[in-house]
């Protein structure tokens, strides 16, 4: 859809809604007015002034790991200071301020002010860092991590392989991966008449720090750093209305993403293949953008009967001038075609949606979403050099789009107030272009059932069964080396899918509830020779939350889950020769308990929580080869916490936690930088770690 | 016909943002009185077959019974922006406590000694004083008092959405009677919405997740819980807008493109949590070669062979970052020599 049309139709959506609004007030209707006269309020307490927290105190945490601070900033063994604070305002006239500090003395540390007049002006401005701390047993020969060029020491030797260089044992370094984001927020809401609001929003986040990638010649490759030093500036323009019958939004969305460096160039540490090929350059994240308008609306269009409708048209673009096909100068490879992508891709994403109560037992609802990823990226034929080694035949870039419809239909019917049934149906189709398939559809059919038994016992209950089916799968053309003609990629592949879930909730007495749940899914790819050919899904939980006393509560949780599938492949190019399984099993189990020990003194608590997980692979070729090992994860933590009130408005808070990580991976098992002879790898090895952690804080409340 | 990107159009587009909000605000601020007025002075209906006659003192005639030492104490609604009579829209700014319970004088009567008082209407599931506190308020006569005033915004679309066709009362995620409201704090939101979504909060207990289960994260950055006609409440319209609002560097368009990338992030990715590492839904080479068959290293087998001290040695596909050892750039590459997502 062009633009003209899109302007078009947003414009039609936005004209019967200034109509709609105008005449909104009507659907107030005349109800009688309450004499309120004598409602004086004298007993409520407003609140007024200032009051709030102020938490100061230290933490020690007892072992170096990045896992274990992974999102916190506990990472580094030592001493941090903890920080913590909220204050708010209340004065005259709805006037109010909340502030709002967590995590001062960490690198997870936020802030957050928000102000104004309530019902009229809302400013709000927030500071926040989120760091993520990847890795901290990785090495490298290369100098410049963090950086747009690797280099190799002085006196470096390449080699064919890894164990033939004979300067890497001695040139090894470690190296941090790690990321950290920075965001400022500032935004303004207005509301110049009741129903009204303007929203203004801002969110710059910067994200600095290094990534794992990796770059090869042939099949001589190479982990390295990569220099993460992107802002994306977000902003949010909206405009809604919200009255009785008639709720609107209009709002404008855009984002821009800038990466400071274009590329980053490495040094190859092998013995060139081919002459000239001594270094490489990889493209990282090109900047871009995306520009959005929406539009929401609701209408009441009776008591029972009630529409909605959405509609968003955006834009993608990517303009980044294009990099040289190689660095390696005597392959004399011609420049591309253009000088950048002219990246564009248009976005369109509408819903509508109408539910009507027919009867007071019956509720017919209707859903209409189409999904549209237009890509109007120029397509051009580019040479391209494989790994900066030698030059290839032209290919043609494949700019993909998408189209989805899907049309939801169903029936709400309450039998009694205590249950109520509901059927449904989805279609679904999925349109694409430069794909194997053109076109795929998937109807959906499902039921539910929820139940509440005069003993407080909630039971929901749903089945669904669904078909995909694709219309003509054929390899894509432009595509070489062609894949197997016997695979079906199965997101495109024809599928059944059939799932159940139960859910029961009993509130056993007046204090204890349990929730127990179970879900099935099943897939199945009857038709894909190749590929993925089933998968399913198994997971069971349960939940406890008990007021044993009236000083003392419980909690408990557990989960298990299983994820198997199978999937086939064929090396001899042909029809299937080996079969793959996969059976992941992961159990987490939590019990916590809150004590007051002295009413209104002394408040103890405990939490537990253990998760282990196992991945395991079974691969089979026909002859008999080496067993996987299973991919192991294991989590212990143990929580004891305490907080003691010395008066009404001084407590102190004190807390132990223990944990425990243990994880095998064999994918990094052992794997030093040398083990693979054509991969200089990073040496990572999987996280383990035992870490104490002890706090002490104290809270003035004023 | 396509449409290129020009400057004109750029204008057009900025324009006609413009104009839209623009003719918004006229519509804003020429919005009849009556309009602007909101519900306080309009009674709530009440529910079933409860009392239509409201107290004489309003909130001062609840508090006397609803004290700190009562099983229902309502104090700490003063601490919310409900009981901010200044602004005209909130329910102190009305009928007090009656906006939202409804007509309370017949519930207030003075009982004899073990004797009920009379039912108001009560939100959550097992309130005592409900009509029936077996068959308490219905949960859609619940949550449409409180749509009365929270129809708008990111809740227009609640009617039918999966929480209300699932019968989930607005109390069950808001504590209205507290001066914070765990499931708008960032800190505090997951525990909330866990209490339900029991594999979700088993799911951040993964290795390979996103930082909700510190705090750092809530469920609502991604979905929107009052309802969107979008594939698991998403807040933006599709997955991967919802993605790129964190990870903006995985838009592009690229010049070679990831086919299932550009689609659907999830058929890689599974977002709550997973065992493998960047919350993979398989173990590398596997996941890769359900859709990569190529004749040559693709397609062969993989087998423990290949692992440290195998019979096969150890090989490039099979570990440190397998096919990613070489085609790194799996999201899509810009550079012309990209097409094998190699540079």
């Amino acid at each position: 859809m062009d633009i003209s049309k899109q302007l078009l139709l947003l414009f039609a959506l936005s004209a019967p809604t200034a109509a709609a609004v105008a005449a909104d007030s009507a659907g107030l209707g005349a109800q009688p007015l309450v004499d309120t006269s004598q409602w004086l309020c004298k007993y409520c307490t407003f609140e007024k002034g200032w009051s709030g927290t102020v938490d100061l105190g230290a933490t020690y945490v007892s072992e170096d790991s990045f896992k274990f601070g992974e999102y916190t900033g506990l990472n580094k063994k030592g001493a941090y200071f903890l920080g913590d604070g909220s204050a708010r305002f209340r004065g005259e006239d709805a006037n109010y301020w909340n502030i709002e500090a967590t995590d001062l003395g960490l690198d997870s540390r936020s802030v957050s002010l928000e102000g104004g007049q309530q019902g009229a002006v809302t400013l709000f401005l927030n500071y926040k860092e989120l760091p993520h701390f990847i890795s901290d047993s990785a090495v490298t020969p290369y100098f410049g991590t963090g950086s747009r060029s690797l280099t190799l020491p002085t006196g470096w030797v390449p080699a064919g392989t890894t164990g033939g260089m004979s300067a890497l044992p001695g040139s090894l370094h470690e190296v941090d991966l790690e990321t950290k984001r920075t965001r400022i927020g500032m935004g303004v809401s207005l509301i110049p008449a009741t129903n009204w609001r303007y929203s203004l929003n801002f969110r710059e986040e910067t994200k600095e720090g290094t990534q794992r990638v990796a770059g090869t010649f042939f099949f001589n490759s190479a982990q390295l750093v990569m220099p993460v030093d992107y802002v994306t500036d977000q902003i949010d323009a909206s405009a809604s209305y919200s009255g009785r019958q008639l709720q609107a939004k209009f709002a404008y969305y855009g984002s821009t993403f800038n990466n400071k460096n274009q590329s980053l160039t490495w040094q190859n540490a092998y013995t060139p293949l081919l002459g000239g090929a001594t270094e490489g350059q990889l493209a990282l994240p090109p900047d871009n953008q995306f520009h959005q308008l929406l539009a929401s609306l609701g209408y009441q269009f009776s008591e029972k009967t009630r529409g909605t409708a959405d509609i968003a048209f955006g834009r993608m673009t990517q303009d980044d001038p294009f990099l040289p096909p190689t660095l390696n100068a005597s392959l004399g490879a011609p420049n591309p075609p253009r000088d950048s992508l002219a990246g564009k891709v248009d976005t369109t994403n509408a819903s509508l949606k109408l539910v009507s109560a027919v009867t007071g037992q019956m509720q017919l609802n209707a859903a209409y979403t189409y999904n549209d990823r237009n890509n109007k990226t120029p397509q051009a034929a580019y040479v391209w050099v494989t790994t900066d080694s030698f030059v290839n035949a032209p290919r043609t870039n494949l700019p993909y789009s998408f189209t989805q419809n899907t049309i939801k239909l169903s029936a709400d019917y309450r039998f009694t107030p205590r249950l109520k049934t509901s059927v449904g149906y989805d279609h679904d189709t999925h349109e694409r272009t430069f794909q194997e398939t053109d076109k795929t559809r998937e109807d959906t059919y499902w039921a539910r059932l929820i139940a509440r038994s005069r003993e407080n016992i909630d039971l929901t209950f749903k089945l669904s069964h669904a078909q995909r089916d694709q219309s003509n799968y054929v390899p894509v053309p432009e595509i070489t080396p062609p894949e197997n003609p016997l695979l079906v990629k199965y997101y495109m592949a024809n599928r059944t899918r059939d799932s159940a879930g139960i859910r029961v909730d009993v509130a056993a007495t007046d204090s204890v509830t349990v929730g127990l749940g179970a879900d099935v899914s099943r897939d199945d790819y009857p038709d894909s020779a190749l590929g993925l050919t089933n998968g399913s899904d198994f997971v069971l939980s349960a939940d406890v939350s008990a007021m044993l006393t009236k000083k003392t509560s419980l909690h408990f949780f557990l989960n298990h889950e299983e994820i198997d599938s199978k999937q086939a492949g064929s090396q001899s190019f042909s029809t299937a020769d080996w079969f793959a399984e996969n059976n992941d099993k992961i159990d987490v189990f939590g019990v916590g308990v809150k004590h007051s020990v002295l009413e209104n003194k002394l408040d103890v608590g405990a939490d537990y929580t253990t998760s282990r997980s196992t991945g395991a692979i079974n691969l089979d070729t026909g002859t008999p080869t080496a067993t996987f090992p299973d991919l192991v994860t294991l989590l212990d933590s143990v929580k004891l916490y305490a907080t003691y009130h010395l008066k009404d408005n001084i407590s102190l808070h004190g807390a132990y936690w223990y944990e425990r990580y243990d994880s095998k991976n064999w994918m990094l098992d052992g794997v030093t930088p040398s083990t693979i002879p054509n991969v200089l790898a990073f040496g990572e090895q999987p996280p383990s770690y035992h870490v104490n952690v002890i706090s002490l804080s104290m809270r003035y409340k004023f | 016909m396509t449409t290129e990107q020009t400057p004109t159009n750029r204008r057009h587009l900025s324009l006609f943002a413009g104009l839209l909000l623009g003719a918004s605000f006229m519509f804003s601020v020429t919005a009849p009185a009556e309009e602007a007025a909101a519900p306080p002075e309009t009674p709530a209906p009440p529910a079933g077959n409860l009392a239509s006659e409201y107290t004489e003192k309003g909130a001062d005639t609840c508090i006397k019974c609803h004290d700190e030492d009562s099983e229902f104490p309502v104090f700490s609604i003063f601490k919310t922006k409900h009981a901010q009579r200044a602004d005209k829209r909130t329910p102190f700014a009305g009928l007090q406590c009656e906006t939202c319970h409804g007509p309370g004088a017949n519930h207030a009567k003075k009982v004899r000694p073990g004797e009920k008082q009379a039912p108001i209407i009560a939100f959550g599931p097992r309130s005592k004083l409900a009509p029936d506190k077996i068959n308490p308020v219905p949960v859609a006569e619940q949550n449409r008092i409180c749509l009365n005033c929270h129809r708008g915004d990111a809740r227009i679309g609640w009617n039918a959405s999966a929480h209300d066709s699932n019968d989930v009362a607005c109390v069950r995620c808001h504590k209205i009677h507290a001066a914070r409201d765990a499931v708008l704090a960032t800190a505090t939101q997951a525990e909330v919405c866990e209490k339900c979504h029991l594999k979700e909060r088993a799911d951040f207990h993964k290795p390979s997740v996103h930082p909700v289960r510190f705090g750092q994260m809530a469920c609502s950055e991604c979905h929107n819980p009052h309802g969107a006609n979008t594939d698991a409440l998403l807040a933006q319209p599709t997955v991967n807008q919802t993605c790129y609002t964190c990870h903006a560097e995985k838009r592009g368009p690229f010049l070679w493109e990831h086919a299932p990338v550009t689609e659907d992030c999830t058929l890689c990715h599974t977002p709550h949590g997973s065992i493998y590492p960047a919350l993979l839904k398989k173990n590398l080479p596997l996941l890769c070669q359900q859709c990569h068959t190529v004749a040559g290293h693709p397609s062969v087998a993989r087998t423990a062979d290949s692992l440290p001290g195998g019979v096969g040695g150890p090989s490039e596909f099979l570990l440190a970052g397998s096919c990613t050892n070489c085609h790194s750039q799996v999201h899509g590459s810009n550079s012309p020599s990209g097409v094998k997502l190699m540079r």
